[in-house]
């Protein structure tokens, strides 16, 4: 027997609404899904393009060796370790968006959630191409990894190095586990969805989901518990990063503030591209209804807290400078201000100190439009802020004998270049394969 | 027997209904299009809640004690003094202990979901019973 019931009373009245904006809400974030126009096509071209230069770049320094690459003594690590930590930065936000913020119950979570879970995967794909271009011989990279070997030797597990290795691919693994969990039962949607060869693939991607109340419950459990664990990995993550200066006797790296600075500064650089993606995905698919300004609001007040701490670590930097009378640090700190990349010192204060500060305004805060100009500068500024912290430091040694200006090259230029044009490719592929916004949690909230 | 509701309310009605007229919670199939708590801890009332949290606890157990041996019996293998440091440096290895308890702890915890939730479900994936946004109850009278 079959009953469909529907009815007249207040609470029916409301479930019917709550039933019908379901529905709605389906067709609308699954219309972003539907044939690509002409514009995605030249975005992918684009984004491809500047990947085509990236992998022409490599292969011209693999071809070479490590030589066509600016970095040389003093500074060993360039533009590629700043690239490294740059994305790792970005990845940060979306576990934070996505684990924190359901820890906290924070239900604005729910409209960024996906979309920076999606940026966190290709970010930290992205990441972990550089620590393994800067090798040289790339394809020696699982020497990073123990394992038995005939030279019958061992990673050395006291070398940040090796910490970062572990911390970046369980980072990796984590965050792919978190974002595929949280779409099983989208992709069971869009299984309901789509027809022919497209049904097959997301009913093979949703795992024959039926959303039985069984699978509620131990999905329900899981999504927690991978948050909670997901919540202190995101913290380490960076710590840990920010150790592989930290724990080196070079004057700007050696300090305890490292590990918060870092923390803090990636989640307002992720915060930063969050912003960037989601002001013209909203636009492009239509969703102006789910991303409202009151959501950009928060992700704005969010922004501006970061970059104060951020601001706070720059000022503590130069203050720990002068009190602790160090002769080696103080002067590496004038370099900064007043040497030879000053410019890129003040580059990154007028980025992530000055222009965040704008934000103090209400109206400028629901501006969506000056969030998303606003965004720029602020990734660029910590671009500039990992290549102040690696490069100036490294400049300018204990020995001046030792002292030594850095230029990339064109090859370090390509790469870099190539790692934007990674990092969209996948970001495209994603907004027209998976729905941009979660759904499921989405409907949750309509009851 | 199949009722379907467009309506939480009248759903969790006549759910408790259900189960206070002595329909075990074991003979009945609950379809959801979302997870709800009220709904959950109304079901919980009749159900056992998940087990899920042990297997997130011996997967982070197992990722503790893996990341601290794994440090700790390479360094007794092959003794080589780096950078001047102790050969036994445990603060060193709690950042290898700490990334594997993670990742083993989630790890297991969807190994857990797939276990208990029999996932995938190979039949379920071309040919799902598709209910849409509505609210299912479905009684097993055998």
């Amino acid at each position: 027997m079959s009953t469909h019931i529907t009815g007249g009373s207040e609470a029916m009245r409301s479930g019917d609404a709550a039933f019908q904006g379901k529905e709605k809400m389906e067709r609308d974030v699954f219309a972003a899904i539907s044939k690509p126009k002409p514009v995605f096509y030249m975005a992918l071209l684009l984004a491809v393009s500047c990947v085509g230069i990236g992998a022409s770049s490599l292969a011209w320094q693999i071809y070479n060796g490590l030589g066509v690459a600016g970095i040389m003594n003093p500074v060993g690590w360039g533009v590629y370790i700043t690239d490294f930590v740059f994305w790792v930065g970005i990845a940060h936000s979306g576990t934070l968006i996505s684990a924190i913020l359901y820890l906290f119950r924070a239900k604005f979570r729910n409209r960024f959630n996906r979309t920076a879970e999606a940026m966190t995967v290709f970010a930290v794909l992205t990441a972990g191409l550089f620590p393994l271009i800067h090798l040289g011989r790339i394809w020696l990279f699982y020497w990073l990894f123990p394992y038995p070997n005939q030279r019958l030797l061992w990673v050395n597990f006291k070398s940040p190095l090796v910490w970062d290795v572990f911390a970046v691919s369980t980072y990796l693994t984590v965050s792919v586990v978190f974002w595929y969990i949280g779409l099983v039962p989208d992709l069971a949607i869009a299984r309901r969805l789509k027809a022919g060869w497209q049904k097959t693939v997301y009913g093979i991607f949703s795992l024959g989901w039926t959303g039985t109340f069984k699978e509620w419950q131990h999905y329900n459990q899981v999504y927690k518990y991978l948050a909670a664990l997901a919540a202190p990995l995101v913290l380490s993550v960076h710590s840990v990063v920010s150790w592989d200066f930290a724990m080196g006797v070079v004057f700007g790296w050696h300090t305890t503030i490292f590990a918060p600075y870092f923390v803090a500064g990636a989640i307002f650089s992720g915060c930063g591209m969050v912003i960037t993606l989601m002001v013209p995905m909203r636009k492009i698919f239509s969703l102006e209804e789910y991303l409202t300004p009151d959501d950009f609001e928060k992700l704005a007040r969010l922004l501006m807290l970061t970059g104060l701490i951020v601001s706070y670590a720059y000022i503590m930097e130069l203050a720990l400078a002068v009190y602790t009378e160090n002769v080696y640090e103080y002067e590496q700190f004038v370099y900064r201000l007043t040497g030879d990349y000053a410019w890129a010192y003040w580059t990154m204060i007028l980025c992530n100190v000055i222009s965040p500060l704008t934000l103090f305004v209400r109206s400028l805060r629901r501006n969506l439009t000056y969030l998303f100009i606003l965004s720029i500068p602020i990734n660029i500024g910590m671009w500039f802020e990992r290549f102040n912290i690696i490069v100036i430091s490294l400049a300018k040694d204990f020995d001046p004998f030792n002292f030594g200006l850095y230029h990339p090259s064109w090859v370090e230029l390509g790469i870099t270049l190539g790692s934007f044009g990674w990092f969209f490719t996948f970001f495209l592929l994603f907004t027209k394969t998976i729905p941009v916004l979660p759904v499921t949690e989405l409907k949750e909230e309509l009851e | 027997m199949e009722f379907r509701f467009r309506n939480k309310a009248e759903f969790m009605d006549k759910l408790e209904d259900l189960f206070k007229s002595g329909v075990s919670p074991d003979q009945t199939k609950i379809v959801m299009p979302h997870p709800d708590h009220d709904i959950e801890h109304l079901v919980e009332e009749y159900t056992s809640p998940s087990p899920l949290k042990f297997f997130t606890l011996i997967g982070g157990l197992t990722g503790c004690f893996t990341g601290f041996f794994i440090a700790v019996w390479t360094t007794l293998d092959w003794q080589l003094v780096t950078g001047g440091k102790p050969m036994w440096s445990l603060p060193a290895y709690v950042v290898i202990g700490f990334e594997l308890t993670i990742l083993l702890g989630a790890l297991s915890s969807v190994a857990g979901l797939f276990l208990m939730g029999r996932l995938p479900r190979f039949s379920k994936m071309t040919k799902p019973e598709d209910y849409g946004n509505e609210f299912v109850i479905i009684i097993d009278e055998d």
